[in-house]
């Protein structure tokens, strides 16, 4: 891939783009362009949230109006319903930052000049997965002891004798290692997959009507290209947001499994 | 053309987790067509189900880039 | 960091770069405190305040209601008072109305039997003073008469009285003999 992308420089064929295209060159020193997406992003929801419950206001103005849409969302449908209504007050702050976070860091990557959606770099995406993974865990030993939360998520209920010795590892290898990996790679894979696909038929359609051949094929093609990348936007308007909504969801589900009296 | 045959292996692999994500809402689907009120219930379930077979699809793209 | 983990991080997306984990899970913890110590206090306080509110409302109302049903309750005991009152009062009245009725013909009874024993009783000396008067009239009349007739002096009192009493009793007497 390296090679194709050198020859493409050196022009002639046209070149796909693949994920060395993801690694931005740094804005300065040893930033890039996610980085202070990240961070600008992580202010933005600051002010902009800060801004909606500012007032507090019993008859809501239409910002904190707005506000209160997303965080009654995340708070009674995503919070209290996976938690429990015991407990779920204390997660409700991690789940809001975590939902908008991630919304807005994926927009990102459909907003021009922006343009590029910061969980497309992986590591991002581990480091929030990181944070779910010992949020969950931690509240689960915090509320049945070490033992008794490995006992809580390794075994399931109604399970005996010789399965124990097959369901044990699996459910360590899957609740354990799994989760977390594929809390993160979910995420990532979706954003990197779905800008992939942008910059393919953004260059497809590019090269095809400026650079080839001016054939009837090539025109249609560059065309058809075109529409695929509004398609393909339309389709990431939705992905995006599924994406911070299952994120949010299944962190939510894996706290409120850990906190879950015995089942 | 260029490419590596782990992409196309993990185009393969993913036609299994891609029918049992359908398997999974087309239940769910049903599920809360004959009861509406159980939706909170099986949404639950489903988007377990849903991360679980999808576990599976991602476990097929770190191999494709590990391998 | 640049040669190896570039070349690597070109080949394979999926090896993170250790500087962005870090910078994601530092970010997202500083963005969380400051939404936990800014933001979600707000919402629920607003969620609170707008709950206090609408049960205050509904508490106003009810204690309104309450107010209003405590009222009426003692309106309606006022009215039901006062028509006992009017209708004892007109009891009353009614049954001093018929005393009075009686009061007033007893006593008019009793006058009209004293004006009756009253006319009686003057008739009855009328006619005692006229008896009298008239036996007085009679007399002289009679002795008068007959001394002119007889010529005979009958100026003596005694004889004169005795003579008239015999002349009255000799009448009575023929008078009932007559009548019989």
């Amino acid at each position: 891939m390296i090679a194709a992308n050198l020859i493409a420089a050196a022009g002639g064929s046209f070149t796909p783009p693949g994920p060395a295209d993801f690694n931005l060159p740094p804005v300065f020193g040893e930033v890039t362009k996610p980085m202070i997406l990240l961070t600008l992003s992580a202010v933005f929801i600051f002010v902009l949230t800060y801004a909606m419950a500012r007032r507090a206001a019993i008859v809501p103005g239409r910002l904190q109006f707005a506000g209160e849409v997303v965080y009654g969302g995340v708070r009674n449908t995503i919070a209290r319903d996976n938690i429990g209504s015991e407990h779920y007050m204390r997660f409700v702050p991690y789940l809001f930052s975590l939902f908008l976070f991630v919304l807005v860091n994926n927009y990102f990557g459909l907003i021009p000049l922006l343009q590029f959606p910061s969980f497309s770099r992986s590591g991002m995406a581990y480091g929030l997965a990181l944070l779910s993974w010992l949020l969950y865990n931690g509240v689960g030993m915090w509320k049945h002891g070490f033992l008794g939360y490995l006992k809580h998520t390794c075994i399931p209920a109604g399970v005996s004798g010789l399965m124990l010795v097959i369901i044990v590892p699996l459910e360590f290898f899957s609740n354990i290692l799994v989760r977390p990996v594929t809390l993160a790679l979910r995420l990532f894979a979706n954003m990197f997959a779905g800008h992939l696909l942008l910059i393919l038929f953004a260059l497809g359609g590019e090269y095809l009507l400026f650079e080839a051949n001016a054939s009837v094929m090539n025109i249609f093609g560059g065309v058809m290209s075109f529409v695929m990348f509004f398609g393909i936007t339309v389709l990431e308007l939705l992905v995006m947001f599924l994406q911070a909504y299952v994120f949010t969801l299944l962190t939510a589900m894996y706290v409120g499994g850990a906190v879950a009296d015995e089942h | 053309m260029e490419g590596t045959l782990n992409m196309l292996g993990y185009g393969v692999a993913t036609i299994g987790p891609g029918i049992a994500v359908g398997l999974i809402f087309a239940a769910y689907i049903n599920g809360v067509a004959r009861q509406p009120e159980a939706q909170g219930r099986l949404q639950t379930i489903a988007i377990l189900g849903f991360a679980l077979a999808e576990a599976l699809a991602i476990i097929g793209i770190a191999l494709a880039f590990a391998l | 960091m640049h040669e190896s983990v570039l070349a690597a991080g070109e080949l394979n997306p999926l090896i993170p770069h250790l500087s962005e984990l870090i910078l994601s899970a530092v970010v997202f913890l500083i963005l969380v405190a400051a939404v936990w110590k800014f933001v979600v206090p707000n919402f629920e306080k607003a969620y609170a305040d707008r709950t206090a509110a609408i049960e205050g409302g509904l508490e106003a109302a009810e204690s309104k209601q309450a107010e209003a049903d405590a009222k009426l309750a003692e309106l309606e005991q006022q009215l039901s008072d006062a028509r006992h009152e009017a209708a004892r009062i007109r009891e009353e009245a009614r049954e001093q109305g018929a005393a009075i009725i009686v009061e007033m013909r007893e006593q008019a009874q009793a006058e009209s039997t004293r004006i009756v024993d009253h006319g009686k009783a003057q008739i009855e000396a009328e006619r005692q003073q006229a008896i009298t008067s008239l036996r007085a009239e009679v007399g002289s009349l009679a002795t008068g008469l007959a001394g002119r007739i007889v010529g005979e002096s009958l100026e003596d009192e005694a004889r004169q009285s005795r003579v008239v009493d015999r002349f009255l009793a000799e009448l009575e007497a023929g008078q009932q003999s007559g009548a019989r």
